[in-house]
């Protein structure tokens, strides 16, 4: 299908990263990317859509979700209950079968996301030493291309480099960390905190100048070095920050100081909506929202970008690198509780929750995850996400969507929540609705600006031709959860909610260089302290299905 | 005039008829109810296939005659009439069930009245593990009604259970009322052990002879003659449960426990013992 050519003619196009919005014009597609309309009248496509009077955005980007590796499937082993009780996937002649439930199957999970027109997704929180079984997993997920963070916030070396001031040895192990485990990006997870909790009972940090028992290094140098080696490195996107005291009243100065600890250099702030909150330390009376101050602070430092986490009444499983959340969540909800320890590299949390609309402090959480769309000025650093399956289900991206376009409807919900919500904070007052524009830039054009992928979230020539069509309607919602058509690669995936084709999807990851010398010292690090040996570390290729490595900025 | 189903296949493959109920079917035609989808392993088979269908549904009243201990989910989901197994029944009889009544005369597999909200069971043989027990996952078991069984049962029985009685005539097996939340299980048999292991609230009767250790994290409370015991063996009995005359003049030992959860259930176990 070498020489097929795709027209997808007269649709209403928003690619706000080429400055198109709601411009009606054709789009030529061929060997699974966008290319230029062909100069030569003769030329004729092999397959013409008509897209009149629909709207063509790119396909759609998650940046922060969880969907594979070790937490992922045990939480899915964990909740049985919750997949007998919910919907089941049948087989048919493309696609397997699957369970759903709050974190569904590999394969489902695949199909969903391209139900919705999503077709790239990113894991947020892989242990490296785990990083083999997420790509056997990404294997089994379809429709998506897919990248992982590392979990590096709380790795000995990390920790140990930094104490002993040697940001040449850093940069080699971050480097390394990324090339050996096939991943995309740093990820810090309470940086330094889940080192002590799993060294101390009860342990944790509370604030960026605490020190990390044995390493003698803070959070906040943690984040500065890594943030800093990560520019050293040109990495596209340099560093996924989960800050301390997730949930936390009062948790908001951590925050701040995290933004400040950055010092200029870029860095992604994920789920910010669990780390914006008022109130005395320990006490929900006090609880309250703070995302203005934080907002103003995002508004007037263009070095942050964040997501939001976004929080939706109903039940679901939180899971977590971040080891004492865990178990504090687990206390919270008296319900199941899995806690990991990965050697020397990171921890685990997982435990089942339930959002509900008329608790104050719930309701605050969903009110400030609107507030932070809704008040950071440019929609090119605020990303959507419900940080998958924490905040909520991905499925509920449609929904948000909502939210966010109808102010009408927002408000509706607003008056079903517990009636303090008003009083602490501004949601009510907040009459911005965003516009169709808006919605490209936060579900696609601005994640993959904020990733350094060169070929998605736009529509220009060259572009990956992963494109989502959808049939416009007065409800967002309604437009949002039901595409007309999904292009992965140029190839109809889904039609109207009918999957056509289950394609693998490609594995994105970078590969910086690295001083060969310097890795002598890691090699000697960890055949004196892992459990397996050096050689048997790196993930190699045929772990690997269709990889693509994303350049260096 | 009740609707008659017998059973007519041989197989050893497991046969399904979940969602087959009196309240499900009591407005169909005969040809629509011989159509029913069931499963036979994986395959699904209208139910005409495997049995004979006769009578009518109208009254709420189903009778399945021949030996279904293969055919499984039987009256799962049932809200309200009636089913009588004349024979054995298998796996899951009155899952989730919310009311009406299930009479069972010969003996029934796992799973009786799992997670079940109302009504009742009445298994005139015996039974399997984990009888009105939660699910595996699930945070509640059995919610509500009454499961009767006359003979023996097996491990688990009650498990998470919080809300409603289980009576076993017979023995139970191991980890009776396991992490039970609320209710009650009474044995009028030998239990086996561990008894009310991790149970939170809720009634635990041992009348067996000879009688069971319990776990040293239960406390002796009192010896005594519980008021509430005459008036369950009496309701026992008018639902047609036997109930030893003799226990009826007996004194009980009560238990507090299981002190490594919060420890407000209790056992009441008999106090004479031959051993």
């Amino acid at each position: 299908m070498a020489d097929s050519l795709l027209k997808i003619a007269g649709g209403t196009i928003y690619d706000p990263a080429n400055g198109v919005s709601g411009q009606v014009a054709d789009l030529w597609v061929s060997g699974g990317r966008i290319v230029a309309p062909p100069t030569d009248p003769e030329v004729r496509p092999s397959r013409v859509i008509d897209a009149s009077g629909l709207v063509v955005m790119p396909g759609g980007i998650d940046m922060h979700c969880h969907i594979a590796g070790p937490k992922v499937n045990i939480a899915r082993k964990m909740r049985p209950e919750e997949k007998r009780r919910d919907e089941v996937i049948p087989r048919t002649t493309v696609t397997h079968s699957g369970t759903m439930g709050s974190v569904p199957s590999t394969f489902a999970t695949g199909y969903k996301y391209a139900g919705l027109g999503y077709t790239t997704a990113f894991d947020a929180a892989i242990p490296p030493l785990a990083a083999r079984h997420a790509h056997e997993e990404f294997d089994d997920t379809p429709c998506l291309d897919k990248g992982f963070y590392l979990l590096m916030g709380n790795n000995h070396y990390v920790m140990r480099s930094i104490q002993e001031n040697e940001p040449q040895k850093l940069d080699t192990f971050i480097a390394w960390l990324l090339s050996s485990a096939k991943g995309f990006a740093p990820k810090l997870v309470n940086p330094g905190g889940v080192e002590v909790w799993k060294t101390r009972q009860g342990g944790n940090v509370h604030g960026l100048d605490d020190l990390v028992d044995y390493f003698e290094v803070t959070p906040r140098q943690i984040i500065a070095q890594v943030a800093q080696s990560a520019g050293r490195l040109n990495l596209p996107h340099p560093v996924h920050i989960h800050c301390n005291n997730l949930g936390m009243p009062g948790n908001w100065t951590t925050t701040l100081e995290t933004m400040k600890a950055l010092e200029g250099h870029r860095g992604h702030l994920t789920h910010i909506q669990f780390h914006s909150y008022g109130g005395g330390e320990g006490d929900e009376n006090t609880f309250n929202s703070k995302v203005t101050e934080l907002a103003e602070y995002v508004n007037t430092h263009e070095n942050i970008t964040i997501d939001v986490g976004q929080v939706l009444f109903g039940e679901t499983t939180s899971m977590t690198g971040d080891g004492p959340l865990g178990y504090f969540l687990s206390n919270v909800y008296g319900g199941k509780w899995f806690s990991g320890d990965t050697e020397m590299e990171s921890g685990c949390g997982i435990t089942p929750i339930k959002y509900k609309n008329k608790s104050l402090v719930h309701g605050l959480q969903w009110a400030i995850g609107l507030e932070w769309y809704l008040q950071v000025e440019d929609p090119w650093r605020v990303v959507m996400s419900t940080d998958h399956p924490n905040g909520g289900s991905f499925l509920a991206y449609p929904q948000i969507v909502r939210f966010l376009m109808d102010r009408t409807y927002r408000q509706d919900v607003l008056k079903t929540c517990h009636p303090r919500i008003r009083d602490r904070s501004s949601l009510a007052d907040l009459d911005r609705e965003y516009t169709l524009e808006e919605i490209a830039i936060i579900t696609r054009a601005g994640p993959a600006r904020i990733l350094g992928l060169k070929n998605k979230g736009h529509l220009g020539v060259g572009a990956d031709a992963d494109i989502t069509i959808y049939t416009p309607h007065e409800n967002k919602e309604t437009m949002f959860e039901l595409p007309r058509m999904v292009f992965k690669s140029g190839n109809l995936i889904v039609e109207q909610g009918e999957m056509r084709e289950a394609p693998m999807g490609r594995t994105l990851h970078v590969q910086p260089n690295y001083d060969n010398e310097l890795e002598k010292d890691i090699q000697e690090w960890f055949e004196s302290y892992y459990s397996i040996r050096y050689r048997n570390y790196p993930v190699s290729e045929s772990y690997m299905h269709e990889p693509e490595v994303v350049p260096s900025n | 005039m009740a609707l008659s189903l017998t059973y007519k296949a041989a197989t050893s493959v497991p046969v399904e008829i979940e969602g087959l109920t009196p309240d499900a079917i009591r407005a169909q035609p005969l040809g629509d109810i011989e159509r029913f989808t069931i499963f036979h392993g994986n395959e699904k088979l209208p139910l005409a296939e495997m049995f004979d269908v006769s009578g009518d549904a109208s009254d709420g009243r189903i009778d399945m005659h021949g030996d279904l201990s293969g055919v499984h989910w039987i009256g799962a989901h049932m809200q309200t009439g009636e089913i009588r197994v004349h024979g054995n029944a298998g796996r899951h009889v009155g899952s989730e069930m919310r009311g009406g009544r299930i009479d069972v005369d010969g003996d029934a597999s796992d799973w009786v009245g799992g997670e079940m909200r109302g009504g009742a069971i009445h298994v005139r043989g015996r039974a399997g593990h984990l009888i009105g027990a939660a699910y595996r996952g699930s945070a509640r078991g059995m919610r509500g009604g009454v499961i009767l069984i006359n003979g023996d049962v097996g491990n688990e029985i009650g498990h998470t259970m919080r809300r409603g009685m289980i009576a076993v005539g017979g023995n139970a097996g191991d980890m009776t009322a396991f992490n039970m939340i609320a209710g009650s299980v009474l044995i009028f048999g030998q239990c086996g052990i561990r008894p009310g292991a991790g149970m939170r609230r809720g009634t635990v009767g041992l009348f067996g002879n000879p009688r069971t250790e319990l776990l040293p994290s239960f406390r002796f409370a009192c010896r005594t003659r519980p008021q509430v015991l005459p008036l369950m063996f009496r309701r026992l009995r008018a639902w047609g449960f036997e109930v030893p005359e003799t226990l009826d003049g007996e004194q009980f030992d009560l238990f507090n426990g299981d002190l490594v959860a919060i420890g407000r259930g209790e056992v009441i176990r008999r106090h004479a013992s031959d051993n």
